[in-house]
């Protein structure tokens, strides 16, 4: 495997990630763009050396490069094509709505880190009534 | 006849609902008997069988996953309890529910599912099968128990049910997963004695899940907890089915796993305390309900100790018992649920006098009482005697231990049937008035009425009952067990006499304690225990959830990262760099520095279309790259779709500011560090897999195969189309769902609109407000 590769693949996948890492979803798209890139040189680096054009009647059959990681990365580039074309819809709508496109933290997921602090009030609120019902009860 | 008995309970099962909302309730409870009395009656033909019926259908080829049914002679004893008294019981709801009470259609439809569970697991030909339907019994159950969905206390109980079952059933799915592999096969019949320290693991794992579902202390808890549900439901649960799938899974595994270490010790430590304490528990409540729940929790453990102990005499008691118990207590709840109709109290201080005002209750809880005190002549005085003679035939520390346990609970057990009979039926005293009383209602008193009149007939026909009913199956338990009998009339033997001790003894110590009156019973603490502690996993789960589920999408993206960090490790030493060479050519070399470039000018840019652009180079740079390889199809494809995006972020975004905005400042060093831990891993990972390749690839086949079955000289394509089809198919779906979101997304309402171009112009400390806020909390 030549170096090349790898490290194009390692690169893409940092300045990627480095994009997921933003709050703007024009950001994020060219994130998920680069990260498609990498993951689709990663699968076929990961088929081994490269060769002829897997094409029956062009050549030697034992020269052809594995035509399997080639499959893999073609459905690759195909759903990585559909979800940039959904992100950019999204972000366009995003900005023609607000004129704005941060990308919030996830609202249930934050109502869930709240529910903790509201189960322990609903408790102690509990325990408040029970305290006044046993007041009550002894006079 | 299995398949369509089985199915029959199914589908009326499903029909139910939709029946209750034309009849009514109570006769959609009739429609659900039915099944329950064909099944019975099909069953009855079946009782003393020496030949055993399978049926089954392979479920994983390969696996040895077999759902498959036997029915033999203790799977028709079995099958006749659970539907017979199933049949019954919804005769006597019919009479239980006043004609305005809702849900009655749930309660028959969740009924019939429940004995649809019971049915299959007493009938299972594998663990497997019976473990499905032992989990299916803990869910209905666990419906049943919380059919007064509004009640708070019943909605506790069923809770606290469903979860000391249900890890009972994860318990017992570790054990079989032991006893399979330890057995070579997951049947039923015909088992050999299994011996070794996984059979023993195997052994003390269905020992604890059978007294989870069997009520032993200390996981009786739920059981008294239970009476919360509707009293046919108690008669149902709690004296033929639910509580006795323990018991009959112990029957089934002992030839198996008998002779395992920890078998009896175990049995016998779960059983002997537990008849004590449900006796004792019984002693001190004051709801009659209650009490013949405590009653239950101390007659399984009888049972399980029985069963543990070993013997071929202590089997064949067992046997007996568990059949004598399935008639008395269902009839001794029927009874109670019918006093708690028509007075509206099941507490025994505020029950007077109810043997003048209910004969039929009062003669048919005489009758069954005296079977659970085992007099004569009722069908468990000979039950009782067969366990009396099995603990005079032990030696020894098991004979004190077991005969501690038997013979002391058996006094008691007469006890609490004395005091309560007492209780309820005995004349109002001075100062009291009898308890007023509703009219008869015959679909309760019927059902009353056969079950009390059968522990008296199984006296009087106990020559059938021993030959046909309970000998047949306890030799299926243990062969050893087929040399004994039932016995009317033992004289005066050891036995007897001991009979008689233990009866007058429970008498007096009855007596004594229906004098000495107790106002009220005592607080259920093991059930709070328990709560609580469900309660605080609940909390536990909230609190997790919260911690771990808090909402900032960077801060999940790097807990990815800090995995795949954590997972990378072990391929470090895998890399061999003898494999890895510097580049094929020349123009590699000048395209990986073209995608290089863009890639870092990617993340600087911050025109718009300057940005769109520079991606379009990375994926032209990356299609020629695949060139190289050996991959034109690729080629086109990347080249084709870089060039539909680039255009779609051109005239798409077209409204869009034209400027970017800029990198978000907080976390600024963390984030970097975290991209490049991405790219290490990556890099990480691809040279450790060229490292170690093994194999080649079936490039040949792939290759012959697009010629001859795919019919095609381009093998790629090949694969996609033909021998990837189905795939192919799944990414055209998503494909088009995109497209569909994409039409929706772009529609928008004039009104939805944001006014003017710089409504919410951009304010960069937003970036740091929504960071600093995911560190504040």
């Amino acid at each position: 495997m030549t170096v090349l590769f790898a490290f194009a693949a390692a690169l893409l996948f940092a300045t990627g990630t480095w994009m997921l890492l933003q709050r703007r979803l024009s950001r994020i798209l060219i994130g998920v763009g680069l990260v498609g890139h990498g993951s689709n040189l990663l699968l076929l680096t990961s088929g081994g050396p490269g060769g002829s054009a897997p094409i029956i009647g062009t050549g030697d059959p034992a020269d052809f490069s594995d035509p399997l990681p080639q499959a893999l990365a073609l459905t690759s580039i195909v759903i990585t094509f559909g979800v940039t074309a959904f992100l950019l819809a999204l972000g366009y709508r995003s900005w023609r709505m607000t004129r704005d496109d941060m990308v919030e933290n996830d609202v249930e997921d934050r109502l869930i880190a709240r529910q903790r602090d509201r189960d322990e009030l609903v408790e102690e609120t509990r325990l408040a009534e029970r305290e006044q019902r046993d007041d009550e009860g002894l006079e | 006849m299995i398949w369509a008995l089985l199915a029959a309970h199914v589908v009326v099962a499903a029909a139910v609902p939709a029946f209750a909302q034309r009849a009514g309730g109570r006769a959609s409870l009739w429609l659900a008997g039915a099944p329950m009395a064909a099944t019975a009656i099909w069953a009855w033909t079946q009782l003393g069988t020496t030949t055993t019926t399978s049926v089954g259908v392979e479920w994983v080829t390969g696996l040895d996953l077999e759902f498959a049914f036997r029915v033999d002679a203790m799977g028709a004893m079995l099958a006749v309890l659970v539907s017979g008294i199933g049949a019954l019981v919804c005769v006597y709801a019919s009479g239980y529910f006043s004609a305005s009470a809702v849900g009655v259609g749930r309660f028959a439809a969740t009924l019939l599912a429940f004995s649809t569970a019971m049915l299959g697991l007493v009938w299972a030909e594998t663990v497997w099968t019976l473990f499905v339907f032992w989990e299916l019994t803990s869910v209905t159950s666990f419906l049943l128990v919380g059919f007064k969905n509004t009640d708070p206390v019943a909605r506790t109980a069923a809770r606290r049910a469903l979860v000391i079952t249900a890890s009972g059933g994860l318990v017992l799915l570790a054990g079989f997963v032991l006893f399979v592999d330890a057995a070579g096969s997951a049947r039923i019949t015909d088992l050999t004695a299994l011996s070794g320290g996984q059979a023993t693991a195997a052994g003390v794992l269905v020992i604890i899940a059978a007294a989870t579902k069997s009520a032993q202390v200390p996981f009786h808890v739920w059981l008294p907890g239970a009476m919360a549900a509707p009293t046919p439901v108690s008669a149902y649960l709690h004296s033929a089915t639910m509580v006795k799938a323990g018991v009959i899974l112990i029957a089934l595994l002992a030839p198996a796993l008998r002779d395992t270490d920890a078998w009896k010790p175990l049995g016998l430590t779960f059983g002997i305390i537990t008849i004590v304490w449900g006796a004792i528990g019984a002693l001190r409540h004051v709801d009659a309900k209650l009490i013949l729940a405590w009653g239950t929790v101390s007659q399984l453990g009888l049972l399980v100790t029985l069963l543990a102990v070993g013997t071929g005499k202590a089997t064949f008691a067992a046997i007996s018992i568990l059949v004598a118990h399935a008639v008395f207590k269902a009839a001794l709840f029927m009874v109670v649920g019918d006093i708690d109709v028509r007075t509206g109290t099941r507490d025994i201080n505020q029950l007077h006098g109810l043997a003048r005002s209910m004969p039929i209750a009062f003669v048919v809880s005489v009758l069954a009482g005296a079977s659970m005190a085992g007099v004569p002549p009722m069908v468990g005085f000979p039950a009782k005697e067969a366990a009396v003679e099995a603990v005079l035939g032990l030696s020894g520390f098991d004979q004190f231990i077991v005969g501690l346990g038997v013979l002391g609970g058996s006094v008691l057990t007469v006890a609490y049937t004395v005091r309560l009979l007492l209780g309820v039926f005995s004349p109002a005293g001075t100062g009291h008035e009898p308890t007023e009383v509703a009219p008869r209602r015959w679909a309760m008193s019927g059902p009353e009425i056969v079950l009390g009149a059968a522990s008296l007939l199984g006296f009087v026909f106990l020559t059938w009952m021993t030959d046909v009913v309970v000998r047949p199956a306890s030799v299926l338990v243990q062969q050893s067990s087929e040399v004994y009998s039932l016995i009317r009339w033992p004289g005066l033997k050891d036995a007897f006499v001991i009979s008689c001790i233990i009866i007058a003894l429970g008498v007096v110590l009855g007596w004594l304690l229906h004098r000495r009156r107790v106002l009220d019973g005592p607080i259920p603490r093991g059930a709070y225990g328990v709560d609580l502690g469900i309660d605080s996993i609940v909390v536990l789960a909230r609190r997790v959830a919260a911690t771990v589920q808090h909402g900032s999408l960077p801060a999940y993206l790097a807990t990815t990262v800090l995995v795949l960090l954590a997972a990378i490790t072990p391929f470090y030493a895998e890399v061999d760099f003898d494999v890895l060479y510097r580049w094929d050519n020349a123009t590699q070399a000048a395209l990986v520095v073209l995608v290089v470039a863009a890639s870092i000018a990617a993340t600087i840019i911050r025109t718009r279309l300057a940005a769109a652009m520079v991606l379009g180079a990375v994926g032209f740079g990356v299609a020629g790259l695949f060139f190289g390889q050996g991959a034109p199809d690729l080629v086109l494809t990347q080249l084709l779709v870089e060039t539909v995006i680039v255009v779609g972020f051109v005239v798409g975004l077209g409204a869009l500011r034209r400027r970017f905005p800029a990198v978000s400042r907080p976390w600024l060093a963390w984030r970097i560090i975290a991209s490049l831990c991405v790219g290490l891993v990556v890099a990480v990972a691809l040279a450790a897999s060229a490292s170690d390749r093994t194999g080649t690839p079936p490039i040949e086949e792939l290759t012959e195969g697009a010629v001859n079955e795919g019919g095609g000289n381009n093998v790629v394509n090949v694969i996609l189309t033909d021998i990837r089809a189905l795939d192919t198919l799944g990414e055209v779906v998503v494909l088009i769902v995109v497209a569909l979101g994409i039409v929706a997304l772009a529609k928008i309402r004039r009104d939805e609109e944001a006014s003017g171009l710089d409504a919410h112009p951009i304010d960069e400390s937003d970036d740091e407000r929504l960071l600093t806020e995911d560190v504040t909390t």
